[in-house]
This record gives structure tokens, sequence and C-alpha cells, in this order.
């Protein structure tokens, strides 16, 4: 029974730590991304890690209601995905679909 | 037992993501970041929801974790579908491996789909302000 | 047929409630229970799409994760080496799915097998555009797509 929860503690911290690390490395495509997609596709990473991050914490904290914040949070991420898709559509469409290092610096 | 399966699960998931995140990372453009990223991601973020369903075991938190794991399994490939075209029709650069483009001539007139008053030009609108 | 699928649903909660205490896997438990009872006793009824209807489900879903499994350690096997074996490439697949939730169906589960990714679709809705990442034969990975994926969501769907 001891074993178990030790094992459980130890599965809980290694995922934090990993998702950390993901978010970190998504973090450094968003910012080093040569195009506006490339930093769309990496900010949506980032939520969906953050959603996953607040499913693990809610095992290590061992309280139930970090699930609604991630379902909030995964419904508020995905429209704030769908509109900056939207933007990167319209930035293409406004510039004539020049190529993409001319229509960065907008 | 229950914790057992829950840690399985939490490890899958963590795993899964960081291989997502490493593979945005890593390979070479846009497109084919966005396999690594949206679908690793979602598989990882869904295993751990299920973990967190079977730690909390009992219905009502059973069923916000199948709720929200759907949700992101429905809204993943719908982002991605988003995005993918709008890279693809801002002609974002494709890796130089890529060696068959069966989308080539077919993408100018989604651009243009969503203000109706510009369908009748056949040229691209000129960027001037 | 609905009806069929209502009194799964009720044998499924008697279930449940002689079980004393609800959970999903008590649910699910009642759930096949009754489906099993249903189909002992079937010539009783007049002749219904209902048990196909399920079986073909359950096979997409079956599908659908060996599919997610598989294909994801291809794509993770392409991460974490070194070198980059990916051959990618844009094709079309043509369609026969015809209304909206059928199209939507399909393209979503394209998506989420990693390995294909949907890009667009055609104005008459006839073609799937889709990204492939590992693409040797085109021929063999549209038939693959329509007989792996398309015709499995017709079975469950129509």
């Amino acid at each position: 029974m001891n074993m178990e929860n030790f094992l459980l503690k130890a599965a809980t911290e290694l995922t934090l730590v990993l998702l950390m690390l993901g978010i970190l490395l998504a973090f450094i495509r968003l910012l080093i991304g040569p195009d506006p997609a490339d930093r769309i596709v990496a900010l949506d990473l980032i939520s969906i890690l953050i959603v996953a991050f607040l499913a693990a914490f809610s095992i290590y904290a061992d309280e139930k209601s970090f699930l609604d914040v991630a379902i909030a949070y995964a419904l508020i991420a995905f429209l704030g995905t769908v509109a900056l898709a939207r933007y990167r559509e319209r930035l293409a469409k406004k510039h004539g679909q020049l190529n993409t290092d001319k229509d960065i610096d907008t | 037992m229950n914790d057992i399966v829950t840690a399985v699960f939490l490890i899958a998931g963590g795993i899964f993501s960081f291989i997502a995140s490493l593979g945005m990372l890593r390979l070479p453009d846009t497109i084919i970041r966005m396999h690594a990223a949206t679908k690793a991601g979602a598989l990882g973020a869904g295993l751990i929801l299920i973990a967190q369903a079977f730690y909390h075991y009992e219905l009502a938190t059973t069923l916000r974790a199948l709720a929200a794991v759907t949700f992101v399994l429905l809204t993943a490939p719908v982002a991605a579908h988003l995005i993918g075209r709008a890279a693809y029709c801002s002609k974002v650069t494709l890796w130089e491996k890529t060696w068959i483009d069966e989308l080539a001539n077919t993408c100018n007139w989604r651009v243009s789909e969503f203000e109706p008053d510009n369908n009748s030009k056949s040229e691209a609108p000129d960027p001037k302000e | 047929m609905s009806n069929l699928f209502l009194m799964n649903l009720f044998l499924a909660a008697g279930f449940c409630a002689v079980l004393g205490h609800l959970n999903v896997s008590g649910f699910l438990a009642g759930y096949a229970i009754g489906y099993l009872a249903l189909w002992i006793t079937r010539p009783l009824y007049e002749p219904t799409l209902y048990f196909a209807k399920v079986s073909n489900i359950l096979r997409l879903l079956g599908y659908f994760t060996w599919q997610l499994i598989v294909s994801n350690l291809r794509v993770l096997w392409d991460v974490i080496t070194p070198t980059h074996i990916s051959k990618p490439g844009i094709i079309g697949v043509p369609l026969d799915a015809k209304s909206d939730f059928e199209i939507m169906l399909v393209a979503n589960l394209v998506s989420l097998t990693p390995g294909t990714l949907t890009l667009d679709i055609s104005a008459d809705r006839k073609i799937l555009y889709v990204h492939v990442m590992f693409l040797d034969d085109v021929e063999a990975m549209r038939l693959q797509i329509k007989k792996g994926i398309e015709q499995r969501v017709l079975e469950a769907v129509r």
C-alpha cells in the first residue's frame, strides 16, 4: 500500500517535470518561429500542455476542482487559436500572399 | 490498483507531451511540426485526463474528465486544420524533401472566400494602403 | 432501432440500481450485459440494424485506437532519432462521404492519426487534401485512407 503511494507520487512529480520541460521547449519555438503560423502552433501546444498540467496537478494536490479550471481553459484556448488562425489568413490576404519574411513586419 | 493504473497513464501522457514539444522544436517545417504538436499533444493531454479520472474514482469527476477528453480530441484536429490551411495559403516554405503537392493550384480561392466582394476580381488585391 | 437502444440504456440503469453505487464502469458493464441479453433474445423483435451498428461503431473505435498508438510511435521515432527519415507530400483523396457530419468525422479522424493531416477540402466537397508525413507510394496511401478510415466511418454512420 505504501509502495503504491510512493509510486504514484514519483510518477506525478516526473510528469509535472516533463510537462514543464515541454512548455519550455514550446516557448523556445514561440520565440524563434520564423512564420506567425509557427508561433500560433506553439501557443496552441502550450495551451494543451497547460490543460494537461492542470489535470496532473489536480492529482498532485488531491483537489478535484482543478479539473473545472482545465475544462474552462481548454474552451478559451480553442477560441484563441481559431481567432489567431483567422488573423494569419487575413494577414496573407492583405499582403496578396507574399512570402513569409515580408509580411512578418506589419 | 487504481494508483498503479493512474501512474502508468500519467507517465505515458507526460512522455507523449514531452515528445510533442521536442518535435515542435526539432522537425523541419511548419506543417510537419504541426503533426507532432497537435496530435501527440492532444494524446498526452487525453492520457493525463484519463489518469485523473482513475484517481478520483467517482461518477461526477469521471464524467467531467471524459467530457474534457472528448473536447480536447474534438477540437485539436479542428485547430490543426485551421492553422494548416492558414499556413499553407500564406505560402509558408515547405521542406525541400516534400516531393508531391497536389494542392498547389487550388488554394487561391480559399483566402478570398471570406469577403465576397473580392471574389469577382481575378488578381490578388493590392497591398497598398 | 432507437427502441432497442433505449431499452439497452434502461437495462444498464437498472443494473446500476441493483449494484447500489453509481460509476462509469458499472454503467458500462450493465450496458454490455444488457446488450448480450438483447442479442440472445433477438428473434423476439422484428429485424433491426441495431446490433450491426453497435459492432461497426466498436470496430471503428478499436481500429482508431490501434492506429493512434502505432502511428504515434512512428512519429515519435522520427522525432527522437537525429536524422529525419520522413518523406512528406500533399495528396488529394477523393471522398465518398456526402453529408457535413460524415465529412467532418472523416477529416477529424484523418487529422488525429499522426502522419496524416487534413489541410483543405475542394470547393465541390469531393476531394480531401491530406498532408502525409511518410509518403512512399501515393496510390497505396490513398487506398489506405479510403479503405481504412472512410469506409469504416461510413459503415458506422450510415
